[in-house]
């Protein structure tokens, strides 16, 4: 570790990982020139991004008012994905919420479907068997990394790399057959339901993840080095888009967007759900607020969650994987909000009975709108360039945004 | 987590809030103020000493007899959760709170359009998700129909 670490740690003894690659300082030449120093002003033009453009991660549209490079106004239009979550989940049973859900936020459907699991318990009062909840754990912690992967391929893609997409690709790919094996599913997995999970993890599990944790311990810093020790790469974000404690506090952001403010909130630590309370963690933080340090934070997470896997691996105890529950839940008329911390933030579910099969109300709380809106807002003044590495590094998911 | 219901009576009784009802329930701490209220609500519950900064969620709901909005809050100082629910009436108004808490934006957008409200005081008050001449869909008496009828529509 270097002295001027950009990454700090919730707690001040906690050690960072080891040999995580932290860059000196941007050379001179390098650093990039702060927008509004063009005097020369141009006749505004209002220009489409998306619904269809690569950067746009799914399809959003961006209407960017620009003077010459510079985004002078900015609006996000969203609904194009939009399926009425909330709606059809009025329609079904609890257990098929989870399907829901997992097409909700489609690249991390491991946190949804415990979302609602976790608000559905809260409603029937089950007994969840402590392996149950080891599972969860260590499911979700493997879903962050393919989530955290995807992230990590696409942003670099916004800032102009093309490599780091590849190897990104491939690791999560590893991730992607163990999800397969474990749930059926690559990614609309429904295999955590209320009272458990689906079924017990398949014999080999735990070689197949050691296999591949000890690949990630060096791979995780080859990705580091590609993209994070790129200078090209590090003139696009070092001090783009730069989002303060207040405004982050303001409009509601959470997760390592949040945490990349200086604002220590996280689920997993502040309300533990799962086998959260009994793993070892950091939780990685960063003051700067800008592209780099929601960057410096995620990367670090990978390496938490790498570790947080193997301590669930360690720590798995026997027992049954599900409590038992009726075929068809009829939670008794009330209401209950329950959140973890997926990789885009706080995934609320908040859930009203009326004592029927299904919900009466269903409300999913989606991370990444609110981390659109602050996009929306950090976006005037930067030039066009920026904006679309600023989209890129909130990690926006519109399946999620538009529910 | 919960914080006191006494603590927060008193809270907005010395910020001016007589006549609202605090309740503690499974859920947490309810504050149900009255529509005109609720702005005095949320900014002493946001400038008091209980620092409610952080809004979760805003989200509506169709009780059957009207819209009910629910504003979750919560103290990152204090690790405190609380909701403050108002009731609007159907095709009824509802003022934003964007200024005191700008995550409100485009969940206000969302209700209005979703429960069939008219949102005022908002800067950019347009349809958030669907398409115009939808119904307000989130509502109850609205029903999932099949794919032929939305044909014919």
């Amino acid at each position: 570790m270097t002295e001027d670490s950009r990454l700090t740690v919730d707690a001040p003894d906690a050690p960072l990982a080891e040999g995580s690659y932290v860059p000196a300082a941007l050379p001179v030449g390098l650093r990039r020139v702060p927008s509004g120093v063009d005097e020369v002003s141009t006749e505004h033009l209002v220009v489409n991004f998306g619904p269809q453009h690569p950067s746009t991660h799914g399809v959003l549209r961006m209407i960017i008012e620009a003077d010459g490079e510079e985004v002078v106004g900015a609006e996000m239009s969203i609904g194009y994905l939009h399926r009425g979550i909330e709606k059809l989940a009025e329609h079904r049973r609890y257990n098929a919420l989870g399907t829901l859900m997992d097409r909700g936020d489609y690249v991390s459907g491991i946190h949804g479907e415990l979302a609602v699991a976790l608000a559905t318990e809260a409603l029937i009062e089950v007994e969840v068997p402590e392996k149950a909840h080891w599972i969860r754990s260590l499911m979700s912690e493997v879903n962050r990394i393919a989530s955290h992967l995807v992230w990590y391929g696409t942003f670099g893609l916004d800032a102009g790399g093309m490599g780091q997409f590849l190897y990104a690709v491939r690791d999560r790919e590893m991730l992607l057959d163990i999800l397969e094996a474990v749930s059926g599913s690559r990614m609309m997995f429904n295999y955590i339901r209320p009272g458990g999970v689906l079924a017990d993890l398949p014999q080999g599990t735990d070689r197949k993840l050691l296999e591949f944790l000890d690949l990630f311990d060096i791979h995780i810093e080859e990705h580091d080095q590609l993209l994070g020790g790129n200078e090209i790469f590090q003139s696009r974000v070092h001090g783009v888009g730069v989002i303060d404690k207040e405004t982050a506090i303001a409009f509601g952001l959470t997760g390592a967007n949040l945490r990349a403010s200086g604002v220590g909130f996280d689920v997993r630590r502040d309300r533990p759900y799962a086998a959260y309370d009994k793993l070892e963690f950091s939780v990685p933080m960063a003051a700067e607020g800008d592209c780099w340090a929601r960057y410096a934070v995620r990367m670090e997470e990978m390496r938490q969650s790498a570790r947080m896997v193997r301590q669930c691996l360690e720590g798995m105890p026997e027992g049954d994987f599900t409590a038992k529950v009726p075929k068809v839940l009829r939670p008794p008329a009330g209401e209950a909000y329950a959140a973890v911390e997926s990789p885009r933030g706080e995934w609320g579910v908040h859930v009203v009975s009326d004592g029927t099969e299904s919900p009466y109300r269903l409300r999913y709380r989606p991370p990444a709108l609110f981390a659109l809106q602050v996009v929306e807002a950090i976006m005037p003044g930067s030039l066009i360039a920026d904006a679309i590495v600023m989209a890129g590094s909130v990690d926006l998911v519109l399946g999620e945004i538009d529910r | 987590m919960h914080p006191d219901v006494t603590a927060i009576t008193s809270a907005l009784r010395a910020a001016g809030v007589t006549s609202v009802e605090v309740e503690q329930t499974s859920l947490g701490v309810i504050v149900r103020p009255q529509v005109p209220e609720l702005a005095a609500v949320l900014s002493a519950l946001r400038d008091g000493s209980s620092v409610f900064t952080f809004m979760v969620d805003l989200f509506g709901m169709d009780t059957g007899d009207a819209v009910e909005l629910t504003y979750h809050l919560r103290s990152l100082s204090r690790d405190e959760e609380i909701y403050v629910r108002v009731s609007v009436a159907y095709d009824g108004a509802f003022t934003s709170v964007w200024e005191a808490y700008p995550a409100a934006l485009m969940p206000e957008r969302e209700i209005a359009e979703m429960f069939g409200l008219t949102l005022q005081g908002h800067p950019n008050p347009k349809r958030l998700l669907t398409t115009d001449g939808l119904d307000p869909m989130l509502l109850k008496r609205i029903e999932i129909r099949g794919a032929e009828e939305v044909r014919a529509r």
